[in-house]
């Protein structure tokens, strides 16, 4: 029964998504016509309906539907981890010190030798890895279970610092290295061709994988650590996986389109509107839900004032702000 | 507001810190901005901050007449009026903009004649070059503000308004996005590929890099290849303090565009 | 047979547990009874071994349960914990399938012998009726009888309760008590169950452990140590303590504090 329930889900939500991706590309503040772009006889040099396509389109669908997904699916493994259907990809830190390597990047870039450094989508995600890294320290003992109280500590008081940080390196740069800063911190989807994506999808993929061992242990931990334990789950060995899996996906997510708010909020809750609480049907169509929510809310983008482009991360911040609202006026 | 020519100047603003220099009232510089580095002068003289934070005691310690300090920054105008210091507010536009501001700091330094007369070498220059490229095809060109560094991300270009545009028009280019009306654009790839320029030129106002790097960034263009200044290797990245400077120099600026825009021009 | 050794077990200000023993025989319902903070609550999460001892061993059998996998203790030994809240709208049903866990393969979903199970444990604990509502919206009786049906789908031949009746009305108190006779009477399931509630300890247990301030001050046969000597060594209060013909076992009567 619960099988079939999965296989259902799984394959409804799996057809929004590539329907999503399938159309999106067609969309936009251009008109193109479908026919023209897959016409081959027309030379790519002089056939603009296919560039559009599949050089300005395609790697942008692409990469909404990768970080969507991957946003998504990492917020239902920071709520469960964390026992707080408030919990987002970006509670512990990682978005905050990917910001901190992009802003290091964008402000000393320049002057630094090694170009590796200056590069922004590397120095966030050396900025991610850290601040998780140090938040790991700070939280865990060998051996024993993270207590979520330390670790939402450790999260906060990691925010705060990086935060104060980034304030300081801002207030050194001058006028366009801020104004690029934050244009960076409102997320874009636009990387620029296939390669960005390329490298990031290892990382992506393995995040994903890790993500496949947990619902279950997932469902357990979330009635109680100490009940969790006694039926069976290894308490510390999980919540350890869960943190490591969805600091690496939300580390591949930013670093490759910027810090992109309320995806792995919004996803997880309306997802668990429609199918219920268990993990192993949450956490798969979360991420295929997210794909779908971020193409759609980047075709907003791009259409809604065209031709002027409004960054994504605002209008998924438009529509997750009412949607709060919403859920809150239910409740009470 | 009395007649005498200042006597200690502190300016904030770099370009109107060259139009000082150039007008011969370098001696009367006392203080410049943490950006300020040209002429070679202004190294010496005290740095006391800029736009987002100037340093009022700094400044006050240097005993200044006339402060020349950004439009926007109304509050440190209060500040220096109230302890009747003058202030010239200085606000970014056009070339005439430009000009103008190079014979209000001249006068206001005692400089006037210097002033006319280093306004009237610029105009001919821009003239000279406006003639030179007449009648010449004007390529539909975009000129490329900043962009991140080794990607295709984060471009801004001019948007139709502000010097540059207006030296680019002068050298003999049509801004591709000149009918947006705005300060600058931050166009998606989609919006390059439809605007299709024919040139594309990336001003930077620091040193030329490495040539690896120099290449690496040539190449950051390429996953656009089917654009027509791609694919054309029409791809111009200039280096160098004065492209981006609104002052003095805007008629060496303006002649550098151009000859990348009509090279056959300037054989 | 279950059984702690000699064991120890403290926090940073000092032990909470100083060498108890303690033998849980099978088939019986054992009670920890004491005050507050006299280390029932630790000496029962050292025999479920969600805590290890820093001194002594705990056994099953004649192995150790440190040395046991989390998933085989889990066969064995099932613990219904004195609250529990989940932080998702879990259905009654999902609650109770939570006892298959440590049944299933590592991607195995529940078959239809464990649902049949789940059903099972919900229909001896009266509440296959609320089968499908959010458990979160039951009453606390209710919700200590779904915990106590998620425990018995696991199966285990052994059940550790803390604090089983503490938040009940004392309808709820009776019935879960005597769900707890009937499971220990019809399924053999052997209980440990730790309480401050002496009523209840002498009402549901045929054995007992007394426990005060960390250690272990006897333990037998309900009639042979509840007595009301101990309720004065325990509580320093002064108690009657004789069976109830009505009622059909002891009961304690407490008279007056002791200064």
């Amino acid at each position: 029964m619960i099988r079939a329930r999965l296989i259902w889900i799984v394959l409804g939500y799996g057809g929004l998504a590539a329907g999503a991706c399938l159309l999106a590309p067609l969309v936009g503040s251009t008109h193109i016509s479908l026919a023209r772009a897959f016409d081959r006889s027309i030379p790519f040099a002089d056939n603009v309906d296919a560039q559009i396509f599949f050089v300005a389109r395609m790697p942008r669908v692409l990469t909404g539907a990768i970080v969507g997904s991957t946003l998504a699916a990492a917020g239902v493994v920071m709520q469960a981890l964390l026992g707080n259907p408030l919990a987002t990809p970006f509670t512990l830190g990682v978005s905050t010190g990917a910001a901190l390597g992009a802003v290091l990047a964008i402000t000393f870039g320049s002057s630094l030798a090694v170009s590796a450094l200056a590069s922004v989508p590397l120095a966030s995600l050396a900025g991610a890895v850290v601040a998780s890294a140090i938040v790991y320290v700070l939280a865990t003992r060998p051996g024993r279970p993270i207590s979520t109280m330390v670790l939402l500590l450790a999260g906060v008081t990691l925010n705060a610092f990086f935060s104060a940080l980034i304030l300081f390196v801002q207030y050194a740069a001058d006028f366009t290295q801020a104004y690029r800063t934050i244009r960076w911190l409102m997320g874009d989807l636009d990387v620029g061709g296939f390669e960005p994506i390329v490298a990031a999808l290892p990382m992506v993929l393995v995040a994903l994988g890790l993500f496949a061992f947990l619902p279950r242990s997932l469902n357990l931990l979330s009635v109680g650590a100490d009940v969790a334990s006694t039926r069976g789950v290894d308490v510390g060995r999980t919540q350890r996986l869960a943190f490591l899996s969805a600091s690496l996906a939300t580390a591949a997510a930013v670093s490759l389109a910027g810090p992109i708010g309320f995806v792995g909020i919004v996803v997880p809750h309306l997802v668990r509107l429609m199918v219920g609480v268990d993990h192993r049907i949450v956490l798969p169509a979360s991420a295929l839900f997210g794909a779908a929510f971020l193409v759609g809310c980047d075709l907003i983008a791009r259409t809604v004032l065209a031709p002027v482009e409004v960054p994504v991360g605002v209008v998924t911040a438009m529509l997750g702000g009412p949607f709060f609202l919403w859920l809150l006026v239910r409740k009470s | 507001m009395s007649a005498e020519p200042a006597r200690r100047v502190v300016s904030l603003v770099p370009n109107v810190t060259e139009m000082l220099f150039a007008v011969g009232a370098g001696s009367q510089v006392v203080g410049v901005s943490s950006y300020d580095d040209f002429p070679p002068e202004t190294k010496a003289l005290p740095h006391v901050g800029a736009l987002l934070d100037p340093d009022t005691e700094r400044i006050f310690s240097l005993r200044p007449d006339l402060v020349i300090a950004y439009g926007s920054q109304t509050e440190l105008e209060n500040r220096f009026a109230r302890a009747s210091i003058r202030v010239y507010s200085y606000r970014h536009a056009g070339v005439d903009n430009v000009l103008q501001t190079i014979r209000d700091v001249a006068r206001l330094t005692g400089h006037e004649a210097e002033g006319d007369r280093v306004v009237r070498d610029l105009r001919s220059q821009l003239d000279a070059i406006r003639t030179r490229v007449r009648g010449q095809p004007r390529p539909r060109t975009m000129l490329v503000l900043g962009r991140d560094a080794g990607a295709l991300r984060g471009v801004y270009t001019s948007g139709g308004i502000g010097f540059l545009h207006e030296l680019l028009d002068i050298a003999g280019g049509d801004d591709v996005f000149g009918d947006i009306k705005r300060e600058s654009v931050q166009p998606s790839s989609e919006t390059m590929i439809v605007r299709a320029p024919q040139v594309i030129i990336e001003v930077h106002s620091g040193d030329p890099p490495r040539a690896d790097v120099l290449q690496r960034e040539r190449a950051s263009w390429n996953a656009l290849a089917s654009v027509p200044a791609i694919r054309n290797n029409r791809v111009h990245l200039l280096y160098g303090s004065y492209l981006m400077a609104a002052g003095p120099r805007l008629g060496h600026a303006a002649e550098t565009l151009a000859r990348v825009l009509h090279p056959e021009m300037f054989r | 047979m279950l059984r702690a050794d000699n064991v120890s077990f403290g926090y940073e200000g000092g032990f909470s547990l100083r060498d108890a023993t303690v033998v849980v025989s099978p088939g019986s319902l054992t009670g920890l009874l004491g005050p507050n903070g006299c280390g029932k609550t630790t000496l029962l999460k050292l025999l479920c071994g969600v805590l290890r001892p820093q001194a002594g061993r705990v056994l099953l059998g004649d192995r150790a349960v440190e040395s046991m996998t989390r998933r085989g203790l889990a066969r064995r030994v099932a613990v219904v914990p004195q609250e529990t809240h989940p932080a998702f709208d879990y259905s009654v049903l999902e609650m109770v399938l939570m006892g298959r866990h440590p049944h299933l393969g590592a991607f195995q979903l529940e078959g239809p012998a464990d649902l049949e199970i789940a059903r099972a444990s919900l229909e001896a604990t009266g509440t296959a009726h609320l089968a499908a509502r959010n458990y979160m919206t039951l009453s606390g009786g209710e919700k200590q009888r779904v915990i106590i049906a998620s425990a018995l789908a696991q199966a285990t031949e052994f059940l550790l309760l803390d604090e089983p009746t503490a938040s009940l009305d004392l309808g709820y108190q009776l019935e879960v008590a005597a769900l707890l006779a009937r499971l220990n009477r019809e399924r053999k399931v052997t209980m440990v169950l730790a309480t401050h509630d002496l009523n209840l300890a002498a009402s549901l247990c045929d054995r007992l452990v007394v426990m005060r301030d960390g250690r272990v001050l006897a333990q037998g046969a309900t009639t042979d140590v509840l007595t009301g000597d101990m309720v004065r060594q325990l509580y320093d209060v002064d108690a009657d303590v004789a069976f109830h013909p009505r009622a059909g076992h002891l009961t304690v009567v407490p008279v007056r504090r002791l200064a």
